[in-house]
């Protein structure tokens, strides 16, 4: 294995730049606060560098390497004109501090963006400021908090979440000073309503949940328990984690929802990168629009034509009673840029996306749950369907508890030899509430040859030897890592012998 | 559509399942709360047209590189070599999900650790995590961080010193992270020169934490914090924010004493791209370590015993820890911070230190041809300045930069729309692209301002 740092052979640096423009400019450092000793970053040159990076990419797994069915993280087809568009100038060298009418063209698309997600989630006004769901999930839960202020209710203390919930819910509430009330689910996974009306009073600020929760099924009572929560005095936030499965069909507004977060990192394809960028704008509806944070894109109509040709001319408008900010700038504007871009694939056509997300997910449940013959005589134990209901939405889980009691493979066991069948692991052991979970989400840009591939993968997997899958992965850059051990000695950076 | 592999395809789908139509995936749906009619929104559109609108959208901005710019405030107009998006985007790196399955993620794992190595060195401290949102956000959780390692033994139970030119919009990003978790913050003064007032610092002993800026939002280097950790003490945590690029010639953070340095990353690896995405830096002293935030790679053995990498310390992150978790960070900036590894390591120590000089230059040969301007007064004469500084013009620098701007300068940040009693002064931020004639363009459209205006 060779790491950046053992590139050390070059003189200088490894990327040419013209002179300073001025000779001594070290001399506007005073003495005392001159670096004594640079930092020891390798000394490479380009084609080094560019090899080591190909190299590291070769070794790792991205959507277009294969089949990526992450539940909850909804790994779609990233479409390359998105990528293209974000490198224009007219986005990538823009300060979010220009006066307005020298982006009059960033702002008409935020103007729009704002717009459609309303529309799609049944909002009253979107800021597209948060810069992942957790962040929108955060300044969500502040404006609610600044709601309740501005009300006397001061005393409403607790934010409701059901067991099954993202744990990025219980921690934004936890930021904004919130102590959780967790409620558990009900036998079938579904919410309790009998544990909801136990659950909320006077001291109850908000209500978090995802619909379709975690399970990847439609809680049938959420208009009854945004009822409950709101006779209460709550607020209902629904976490839009999963709007992948219901764009279209369906809306939090409808549901009963006062506020919202979406991710264009999940539903409108913005890219993961290994772990961000993401983008989380909120939507609200009208009661909470004056604490959104500061700016918001809006437009009014101009004789002139307007810088974009479409009558308006486009400013930041501050809301009256606005938290702030929560980034320092306007959001993560490429990834706006990109989620416009996809969304203009579609259009009103949207909830076709909906369609086949929901349409990809059942029919792998069907593939798994349903083997033929062959595989019902070899397979050691069936997996148990999280949610026994007639269809699903975009996402499934299974236990694969029957299977760990008969053999000992546990989930992760199964997690890890898929890898070597050349896909990327479900999302392994969560929900909490289904014991040895994998949540599979296809999403809807898989064919239904992959689907069926990996349907059938999955089964040879169960009758397999256990040993090869307790011992798996077996054909990967390296073999299982030892995480134990990681957090034991925590080597977190290079340490150099000088 | 060309986005669905299974159009066309859903009825011999569908039928296998024994369903006849997408409206039985559906029917779960509760009649009352279905949405019946289509989205009111525009139809689709093919990619080319897609391309064409963008261009025309976002043609109709005027980017930074197409005139002399002084716009910094806090993000670089950079240079970021072609190497970097090109193998950025390269669809492993891009595509791929936070590493959960270390054994198919080495390649982002490994590259950011060795991002992890560099940051450390930059800053002068032990550990990195991956990246934050941005400088706003890393600066907000390193104070909720200091709070939670420094408050059993604070003094002043829940105080955080907050630096006086800290700007807003940094400034309310940090009271909405800390504004419902017990935390009082409060205001360091400094003094008419723009330097940190030592004595007012002293009263920051026992404090949780203290928040200071090098260079501070005037772009003014400050000696004195060199002395703040003595001042404050080990029982209160220092947190420098930085401007990152400045560290290849002024000295590292943690060489001073500095707990948690944070900063935007921005300079290193993407363009200012209309404010994000971009990505915080914070790195810490191993004390901090178990109660900070974001993910953090260490590296570790596989089961041969073969070197290897992967996620470590989940156990402070939400989806272990929920709400006791120290933040609710997960999705963060991974792919900008690749994209600033690999702009670190092109440049190298040797670059680094040269891209710091350029900009030391370009603010230096700028500040004295702006001072010369008859009218125009620098607002802190004696200090040293990286990158930027504020001078005081003879009416209202929005005016300034509204007249500069016809003439086809874009002049500054006009001070007012962060300090109201600040309306006269003007931000002028340099970067190592700054242009001879560019400087000429600028005191030409500002001294045919300032010549009106004392018409």
């Amino acid at each position: 294995m060779s790491e950046i740092f053992d590139f050390n052979g070059a003189k200088g640096s490894g990327w040419s730049q013209p002179e300073p423009m001025k000779k001594d400019a070290i001399n506007t450092v005073p003495s005392s606060l001159r670096r004594s000793a640079l930092p020891r970053w390798p000394r490479a040159s380009e084609p080094e560098l560019v090899r080591h990076y190909t190299w590291l990419s070769q070794r790792n797994f991205g959507i277009d390497t294969g089949f990526y069915p992450l539940g909850s993280c909804t790994m779609k087809h990233n479409p390359r004109i998105n990528e293209r568009i974000v490198q224009l100038p007219g986005i990538d060298r823009i300060h979010p501090l220009q006066p307005v009418h020298q982006i009059q063209g960033l702002l008409s698309i935020f103007y729009e963006m704002q717009e459609m997600l309303e529309i799609c989630a049944g909002m009253d006004q979107v800021t597209l400021q948060p810069v992942a769901g957790a962040q929108g999930e955060f300044t969500a839960i502040r404006c609610i908090q600044e709601y309740h202020r501005q009300n006397g209710d001061i005393q409403r203390d607790k934010v409701i979440v059901p067991d099954s919930a993202h744990g990025t819910n219980p921690a934004s509430a936890a930021m904004c000073g919130y102590e959780i009330v967790e409620i558990p689910s009900g036998d079938d996974g579904r919410l309790d309503l009998d544990a909801l009306r136990a659950a909320v009073g006077e001291d109850t600020a908000a209500m978090m949940i995802t619909n379709p929760s975690t399970l990847g099924i439609f809680e049938p009572d959420i208009a009854e328990a945004a009822d409950i929560v709101h006779t209460a005095g709550g607020q209902m936030y629904y976490d839009g984690a999963n709007f992948n499965a219901i764009l279209g069909k369906t809306d939090p507004g409808r549901m009963g929802f006062d506020a919202v977060h979406y991710n264009l990192h999940k539903t409108f394809s913005q890219p993961h990168g290994g772990g961000g960028p993401g983008s989380g704008p909120i939507g609200v509806k009208s009661h909470l629009a004056d604490f959104l944070p500061s700016p918001i894109a809006d437009r009014e109509e101009t004789e002139e034509g307007g810088a974009t040709g479409d009558g308006y001319r486009y400013f930041w408008r501050t809301p009256p009673n606005s938290i702030g900010k929560v980034q320092q700038w306007h959001g993560n504007s490429g990834a706006v840029v990109r989620a416009w871009a996809y969304y203009r694939r579609y259009g009103r056509e949207l909830e076709l996306m909906s369609e086949h997300a929901v349409l990809n997910a059942n029919y792998l449940r069907h593939q798994i749950m349903n083997p033929n013959r062959e595989h019902q005589n070899s397979i050691h134990s069936m997996p148990v369907d999280g949610a026994p209901t007639e269809v699903v939405k975009h996402e499934f889980t299974l236990s694969m508890m029957p299977l760990k009691e008969t053999t000992g493979v546990t989930g992760k066991d199964i997690a890890k030899r898929l890898l070597d069948y050349g896909y990327m692991s479900p999302t392994l052991y969560f929900p909490m509430i289904v014991p040895e979970c994998l949540m599979i989400e296809p999403t809807e840009t898989e064919s239904r040859e992959v689907l069926d591939k990996f349907a059938e993968d999955f089964l040879t997997i169960l009758s397999e030897d256990p040993e090869v899958i307790q011992t798996a992965p077996h054909t990967t850059d390296v073999r299982r890592v030892d995480e134990v051990l990681a957090a034991r000695t925590l080597v977190l950076r290079k340490e150099f012998d000088d | 559509m060309d986005q669905l592999p299974n159009l066309g395809r859903e009825q011999e789908m569908l039928a296998s399942m024994g369903l006849k139509s997408i409206d039985d995936l559906f029917s779960d749906i509760p009649e009352d709360v279905r949405r019946i009619d289509p989205l009111p929104l525009r139809g689709p559109q093919s990619e080319e047209e897609i391309w064409a609108d963008a261009q025309h959208l976002l043609g109709a901005n005027i980017d930074l590189d197409s005139r002399p710019s002084f716009l910094s405030a806090g993000l670089a107009r950079n240079f970021v070599p072609t190497m970097v998006p090109m193998l950025a985007t390269r669809g492993e790196f891009l595509t791929s999900y936070t590493p959960y399955q270390p054994e198919v993620s080495q390649g982002m794992l490994q590259a950011m650790w060795e991002f992890q190595t560099m940051v450390s060195e930059l800053v002068g401290l032990p550990v990195s995590n991956v990246s934050m949102y941005d400088a706003s956000t890393a600066a907000a959780e390193a104070i909720t961080t200091a709070v939670r390692v420094k408050g059993r033994k604070a003094t002043q139970k829940g105080v955080v010193y907050v630096s006086q030119f800290v700007p807003p919009h940094r400034l309310s990003v940090i009271e909405n992270y800390t504004q419902g978790v017990g935390i009082e913050l409060r205001t360091l003064e400094h003094n008419s020169d723009g330097m940190v007032n030592l004595e007012a610092a002293s009263a920051a002993a026992g404090a949780c934490a203290v928040y200071v800026e090098q260079p501070n939002a005037f772009g003014e280097l400050d000696e004195g914090i060199t002395q703040m950790k003595e001042i404050i003490g080990e029982n209160t945590a220092l947190i420098v924010g930085v401007d990152a690029v400045s560290l290849g010639i002024v000295e590292a953070p943690g060489n001073y004493g500095a707990d948690i340095v944070v900063g935007e990353g921005q300079p290193f690896g993407i363009g200012p791209t209309a404010g994000g995405p971009i990505y915080g830096l914070f790195a810490c002293k191993k004390d901090y370590l178990r109660l900070m935030p974001g993910r953090i790679v260490g590296k570790t053995l596989d089961e041969d015993g073969n070197d290897a990498f992967t996620l470590t310390l989940s156990t402070r992150e939400q989806h272990i820890r929920r709400h006791r978790a120290t933040s609710n960070i997960c999705s963060n900036e991974t792919l900008i911070a690749l994209m600033g590894a690999m702009h670190m390591a092109l440049l190298g120590p040797e670059g680094l230190e040269k891209l710091a000089l350029r900009v030391a230059a370009t603010t230096e040969v700028t500040k004295q041809a702006i001072s010369g301007i008859p009218g125009v007064e620098l607002v802190d004469p004696n200090t040293p300045n990286f990158r930027e500084f504020a001078v005081k013009l003879p009416g209202n620098a929005a005016d300034a930069v509204a007249h500069m701007d016809a003439a086809g300068v874009l002049g500054g940040f006009p001070m007012g729309e962060w300090w109201d009693s600040m309306s006269s002064c003007l931000l002028i931020g340099c970067d190592e692209r700054t242009k001879q004639s560019d400087i000429d363009a600028l005191v030409s459209a500002l001294t045919a301002w300032v010549e009106e205006v004392s018409a």
